[in-house]
């Protein structure tokens, strides 16, 4: 039993360079790229047109651009290739920059006497947002996870993954729903979850050998979804922290999956990969059922969007959709075919 | 074959009439050496002063010696010493003023005199004979006393500016360092030829771009411009810049980040033949974008030098797209049939965004090519290191800082470095050739 899924909509030339990150909020779609502008698209309209342009948010383009999961959508957050990270906050209408902690915060936050000073050595990477907004994850390419209380503006936690800033860049980070725990994916293959509470590490999982990409929290916070350049999605229950199996297509050299998302139930995964293919897979059954390939080049993200109470347009249900963007700079919206 | 305009700001008069004027008697015709000497004998300009200058300072030793007092030479030290004659440009900055006496307080300052009046000495013969001196024989002089070459180094460029003359007027110059392979001939001065097409020859030195007189292009349409020496030579022997599909051209390095001589020849090259194709072939990393970047825009430490730019270098490659191939063109054969059956739906209803990609981008049939022929390049790529990833920032902020509305090729370095970041890998052009032979990969991407 497969699902149909077709194209909604495509935004074409969105940006005039690569988009490296997708975030969507219960009413909109942002978007960051290699320029220096955020964007911000409308769905709750079948054309998805743009919403608000965030100009010179970040000069030398940026590179993750984050909302929380499943909340309310007032607050995102960007990090660009200069190292400096953005808070913005939404009114409901426009996004502004709340607050920016540039490189140099770094170095003179030190935090609740978790930090220590080197932090200021290492480029900050991927982020993500808890569920209530409070709060911010984000890596840096020493392998370092900082946890920044947003209302207080200090950094609280810092999780270590090798001796003094010796550890392998974390490429991705994210936040169980519930708030308790913390994952990191790392060059290195390893992935790490930490409790927030204990503020501590719980599980240090492998099997993945190669960098990891991508790491997701399910919405119930029973599993985690792992992959990288193994091109094979990895799946740990996080009661035990056991590898409880893989997610793959027979391939002789499976292409390096770049991002990963779970839908709101839990039952659907959502894949992309540097082969320009998206994937939708049956968690339950472990198979994919769903892909699609647009383009060529690299998709760089591609993300759920939270269920909506009517339909877009006529005619076209009230399915779930997903989107994906990447090298071609374009956006494609898709949607669960209607009668299946 | 063209001559070479004779550029005012080079060579303001003729080297003959310059020494004349200084009233020195020099020989007008000296023996030339071949390319690849370090001993070069055309001057780029005879300062009189700087003679005149070294002149009256052994003048007043030679009264220190008659007098019986300490012999003083006057020595300032650069902090972070500018080659070139951009000291001239530079006097105002913070320099330590100081005079090194003989014999001095201690055994340090002794060695330091002698070190220098041998330099002054080697200038001064180099002044009067019309010829030039390499910085590197200047070291082997006596390499127990000047101890290592970046002594030798901060000693003229400190001593140039303290007699208040450029490093080229003191006749010292760096040895050469750029490569050359092809079909050209060089003309120089002397009216002496150099060739470059020498069987089994993998690459000769290039002489001073001062002393081409004319350049005999014959029937060559391109340049590479490749970054590593090795990439170079192999190239080089295999013949290359005459085999190559896209007809004759040559071949030219500056073994890694280019000095000025071969980026002044690289730019002569494209003054001389405004449409002649130039290639750059670098590593798929920060340090080869900063390299390519020097060739075509110059260096920060040197940008006020004129006639070492050139702007329509093309980057040949490596780029992301020519790793990543394999991964993009390996198609899966086992996806359940579902699956594949909405991939199709899916391809032929964007169809649009997908050929607007393929026109930006590489043509897919070329890429399908070459993944065939490269097992897998993305095998060979390696993480950046902690350095690579500070460099790539520095080269972002001097790509935004430098081009005011970003042009076409900038863009590209942005992109290019940003998905370097993004992906953290980084590869050496070897990624792309097969069992080490790249010139398949070569006539593949030069557009015919």
């Amino acid at each position: 039993m497969s699902k149909q899924y077709l194209t909604a909509h495509t935004v074409d030339q969105a940006h005039p360079a690569d988009i490296f990150s997708l975030a969507p909020t219960p009413t909109s779609l942002l978007s960051a790229s290699g320029s220096s502008s955020l964007l911000v698209h409308s769905t709750t309209d079948a054309s998805f047109p743009l919403q608000q342009t965030i100009a010179a948010a970040h000069k030398l383009g940026c590179h993750h651009v984050c909302t929380a999961r499943g909340g309310v959508g007032s607050v995102a957050a960007s990090v660009g290739f200069g190292g400096e990270i953005k808070i913005w906050s939404s009114d409901g209408k426009e996004f502004h920059l709340e607050w920016e902690i540039t490189p140099a915060t770094w170095a003179s936050n030190n935090g609740n006497g978790n930090g220590n000073g080197a932090a200021g050595g290492a480029d900050v990477w991927a982020i993500a947002l808890s569920a209530d907004e409070g709060y911010l994850a984000c890596t840096t390419s020493d392998g370092r996870i900082h946890v920044w209380d947003l209302a207080a503006r200090e950094k609280i936690q810092t999780y270590e993954t090798g001796a003094r800033g010796g550890g392998s860049f974390a490429m991705a980070v994210d936040l169980s729903v519930d708030g308790r725990l913390t994952a990191s994916g790392h060059e290195s293959g390893a992935v790490y979850v930490f409790n927030n509470d204990a503020g501590r590490t719980v599980y240090s999982l492998s099997g993945l050998a190669k960098p990891v990409r991508a790491v997701a929290f399910s919405p119930g916070c029973k599993r985690l979804a792992a992959a990288g350049n193994a091109g094979v999605i990895a799946l740990y229950d996080m009661e035990h922290g056991e590898h409880v199996g893989n997610l793959t297509t027979p391939s002789t050299r499976p292409a390096w999956i770049t991002s990963l998302d779970w839908n709101e139930t839990g039952e659907y995964l959502l894949s992309g990969s540097l082969d320009g293919k998206v994937k939708v897979w049956d968690v339950a059954r472990g198979v994919c059922v769903a892909t699609h390939s647009e383009t060529e080049g690299a998709l760089w993200s591609v993300r759920w969007l939270p269920k909506t109470e009517r339909a877009l347009a006529p005619g076209m249900g009230k399915g779930e959709m997903f989107c994906a963007a990447g090298a071609s700079r374009s956006i494609t919206f898709y949607r669960e075919a209607t009668g299946s | 074959m063209p001559s070479i305009p004779r550029r005012q700001e080079r060579r303001p008069e003729s080297w003959q009439n310059s020494v004349v004027s200084s009233g020195q008697n020099v020989p007008v015709s000296a023996t030339i050496n071949s390319s690849s000497s370090s001993l070069v004998t055309v001057p780029l300009t005879s300062h009189s002063s700087a003679l005149a200058k070294i002149e009256s300072l052994m003048e007043s030793m030679l009264d220190a010696v008659i007098a019986g007092v300490e012999l003083p030479i006057p020595y300032r030290t650069v902090r972070s010493a500018p080659a070139g004659p951009g000291i001239r440009s530079s006097q105002n900055h913070d320099r330590q003023s100081d005079i090194v006496r003989f014999p001095g307080r201690t055994i340090q300052e002794a060695k330091r005199f002698e070190a220098l009046f041998c330099i002054l000495q080697l200038s001064h013969e180099a002044l009067l004979s019309g010829k030039l001196i390499t910085k590197r024989n200047i070291y082997y002089q006596n390499p127990e006393l000047f101890k290592s070459q970046s002594m030798v180094d901060d000693m003229v460029d400190n001593l140039a500016f303290t007699l208040g003359v450029g490093r080229t007027d003191l006749n010292i110059v760096a040895a050469a360092k750029g490569l050359v392979s092809g079909p050209i001939d060089l003309v120089l001065n002397d009216g002496s030829v150099n060739s470059y097409d020498l069987l089994g020859s993998t690459g000769s030195l290039l002489p001073p771009v001062s002393s081409i007189q004319q350049i005999d292009f014959r029937c060559i349409k391109w340049v590479l411009v490749i970054e590593k020496e090795a990439t170079f030579r192999t190239l080089a022997a295999s013949g290359y810049a005459m085999s190559s599909q896209l007809g004759h051209g040559i071949l030219l390095t500056g073994k890694g980040f280019p000095d000025l001589d071969t980026r002044r020849f690289l730019c002569l090259l494209h003054s001389l033949r405004s449409n002649m194709n130039i290639f750059a072939l670098i590593d798929f990393d920060p340090d080869g974008i900063a390299i390519m970047r020097t060739y075509k825009n110059g260096s920060r430490r040197l940008e006020h030098e004129q006639d070492a730019t050139v702007p329509r270098l093309r980057w040949l490659g490596i780029h992301s797209n020519d790793i990543l191939s394999s991964n993009a063109s390996d198609h899966e054969e086992g996806v359940g049939s579902d699956g594949s059956g909405a991939s199709q739906d899916g391809s032929s209803q964007e169809s649009g965004a997908s050929s607007s990609y393929g026109s930006q981008q590489e043509r897919p049939a070329k890429r399908a090519r070459m993944s065939r022929m490269n097992p897998g390049p993305i095998e060979s790529v390696c993480p950046l290191t902690q350095r690579d990833r500070k460099k790539a920032v520095e080269v972002m902020k001097e790509i935004i800082a430098a081009a005011d509305g970003c042009g076409e090729d900038e863009f590209e370095q942005m992109l290019e470095l940003q998905r370097m970041l993004l992906l953290n890998i980084k590869a050496e052009m070897q990624a792309v050739d097969n069992f080490g032979d790249i010139t398949r990969w070569l006539d593949a991407k030069l557009p015919c």
